[in-house]
């Protein structure tokens, strides 16, 4: 059943005419990521790798393709745990650099603390030797066209949120039983300056822990803090839920509770997996025993085999 | 049912000499929000009210007192959750305002946002009219002294007479931390968090990124949630800190029907309870005195 890696490119309400570039960018970002596993690599390499594909990709509301916050400008967010030490690395507010992920990475391994933001976080950065990257780089013409869109005054920037693309993220088990799970976002469409969502608050936008799993989620980000979205659904499989059940449940809650849609892709340390989502697609990819699932609207489960695997 | 408030004034080694006046700053910001909620005052006000207290004693690592960053600056997170909506608002890194609990609140009831950081929550607070404080202000010249780090933090947890709950967390962080470093404190789930059923309200205080990795205050609840007493579920859930990650703290917690606990695993911890008339409260292990809350 190891290794397998389970990533996401965002729950909401994904235009037709980008439908393929999604499922096409998280099909490759899992290709990726498995073939890191398979050569040996840890789970937090793989959810690592992922991520940074797909921020890498401009379709994705992360890294390069981010969303713009009120002001025109790029402020990214992301999340990075270990299953194994309970060590996380986070970034909030984060500015002018390509991998906010492999950012966030750098926290957990390179300081004693757990989260940088903003300034701070850019300090850092600097101190490690991260290029520093024009925000020009980072910003698309169709981020820019749904930012202009939205400074219309009777504009629904969270309904508005749902139609593009989301937050990436991975979680996986590697072959020594360890779990990871990595989330990265451009935030939230128009947001205040300075506003951190979930992505970053380890128990919200990820959580891994080797005695429970791995979860990474994506939706409305301030829904998903009040239920702490992804501790809850670990919560669930701590008393004996499969991963598919407790992130049904996980995402049900939310709803009912708060009103919020998103999805989840979930992992339980013996490789069972997970793709969940209450809103009407996620773009979502998994490789396991050489196959690579994958799907966007619900009920969409296709598989292919991955060629060259061994 | 009566109303009840507990506060805290941070969990780590308080010395001898700064033991009497955490314990009375306590024992006064409990008073002040306890007569929030005898005047009928919801739980989301006597918590701001008590926390607004705690951050004004320059005794405490809030506010006026708090700690300085790397940079010698005073960077601050706070945040507030009322737990009949869900709704919470937290400020990471804001730097120079007297109360960051009520901005929290702030953004809690005047954005669509929870979290607002940095650059982004002073701009807002000057949006509001809550205008920054020269760092000289903020900064006591115990903070200027060479000391040992301290781990301290202050909250409030309250259930009002409407049986809803709400919790607040503030704090200036750990000494010397690196710019832009955020804590458990602003963040739901860790450092303070409502259950979903009303099961209870916590904060938290003491080694922030220990707190973050098993997210205590929602790990205290999911054990209330299953049916443990507040106290059994603090107790358990420290001790899981302790063993799992190697970190020390403290947490108060109330459930809506009045029960309450304060615990920690550091060596000492500051704090007070408002219940029934009495005032409990403590700084060494064990210690539960009280006396009458009228005087």
């Amino acid at each position: 059943m190891l290794p397998v890696v389970v990533v996401h490119g965002g729950a909401g309400h994904i235009p037709k005419e980008r439908s393929d570039l999604s499922t096409s960018g998280v099909c490759s970002a899992v290709r990726s990521a498995y073939a890191v596993l398979q050569g040996g690599g840890s789970s937090m390499d793989a959810v690592v790798e992922a991520a940074m594909l797909l921020e890498n990709n401009p379709s994705f509301n992360a890294g390069c393709g981010s969303v713009l916050n009120l002001k025109g400008e790029v402020e990214m967010d992301a999340l990075v745990m270990d299953g194994k030490t309970l060590s996380s690395g986070a970034v909030s507010a984060i500015r002018n650099i390509a991998n906010p992920v492999q950012l966030a990475r750098l926290v957990m391994d390179k300081t004693s603390h757990a989260c940088l933001t903003a300034e701070g976080a850019s300090q850092f950065a600097r101190s490690m030797g991260v290029p520093e990257v024009p925000q020009e780089s980072l910003i698309t013409e169709y981020s820019r066209m749904r930012w202009k869109k939205n400074l219309a005054p009777d504009a629904n920037p969270v309904e508005c949120q749902m139609g593009k693309m989301g937050t990436v993220g991975a979680v996986a088990v590697d072959t020594d039983g360890n779990v990871a799970c990595a989330t990265s976002t451009g935030g939230m469409l128009n947001k205040m300056e300075g506003r951190v969502g979930d992505t970053p608050c380890i128990g919200s936008g990820g959580y891994a822990d080797n005695m429970s799993g791995a979860v990474s989620t994506t939706g409305h980000g301030e829904a998903i803090m009040k239920v702490t979205l992804a501790r809850h659904i670990l919560f669930h499989m701590e008393q004996g839920q499969s991963a598919e059940a407790a992130s049904d449940l996980g995402l049900a809650h939310m709803k009912s509770r708060v009103g919020g849609l998103g999805g989840v892709v979930t992992v339980d340390p013996q490789g069972n997996w997970a793709a969940r989502f209450s809103s009407r697609q996620m773009a979502w990819a998994a490789a396991q025993k050489g196959t690579l699932h994958y799907g966007l609207y619900t009920g969409e489960h296709f598989t292919k085999i991955i060629e060259d695997a061994h | 049912m009566s109303a009840v408030l507990v506060v805290h004034g941070g969990a780590w080694s308080i010395p001898d000499e700064m033991a009497p006046a955490s314990v009375s700053g306590v024992k006064a910001a409990a008073r002040h929000g306890s007569s929030v909620l005898k005047s009928g005052g919801s739980a989301l006000d006597a918590v701001e009210a008590a926390v607004r207290a705690l951050e004004d004693n320059p005794t405490f690592n809030a506010g006026y007192g708090a700690t300085l960053n790397i940079d010698g600056e005073v960077e601050l997170d706070a945040i507030i959750m009322d737990g009949r909506t869900l709704a919470s608002g937290a400020v990471s890194c804001v730097k120079n305002i007297a109360n960051p609990v009520s901005l929290a609140r702030a953004v809690m009831e005047k954005t669509s946002h929870i979290m607002l950081t940095g650059k982004g929550a002073n701009q807002f607070a000057e949006s509001i009219g809550i205008n920054a404080i020269p760092t000289d202000k903020l900064v006591t010249e115990y903070e200027k002294k060479e000391w040992e780090k301290a781990h301290d933090t202050v909250g409030a947890v309250a259930v009002d007479c409407a049986g809803n709950v709400a919790c607040a967390t503030s704090t200036g962080g750990i000494r010397n931390k690196m710019v832009g470093r955020v804590g458990d404190s602003p963040v739901i789930g860790r450092a303070i968090k409502i259950s979903y059923f009303c099961f209870g309200a916590v904060s938290c205080t003491g080694h922030g990124e220990s707190i973050l990795k098993v997210t205590l205050a929602r790990l205290i609840l999911s054990h209330v949630e299953q049916g443990k007493s507040v106290a059994d579920a603090s107790r358990l859930s420290l001790q899981y800190m302790g063993d799992r990650v190697q970190g020390a703290g403290g947490t108060i917690v109330v459930s809506p029907s009045g029960q309450w606990a304060a615990t920690f695993t550091t060596e000492r911890m500051a704090w007070a309870a408002a219940a029934d008339g009495v005032l409990w409260f403590g700084i060494n292990p064990e210690e539960r005195l009280n006396e009458k809350l009228s005087q």
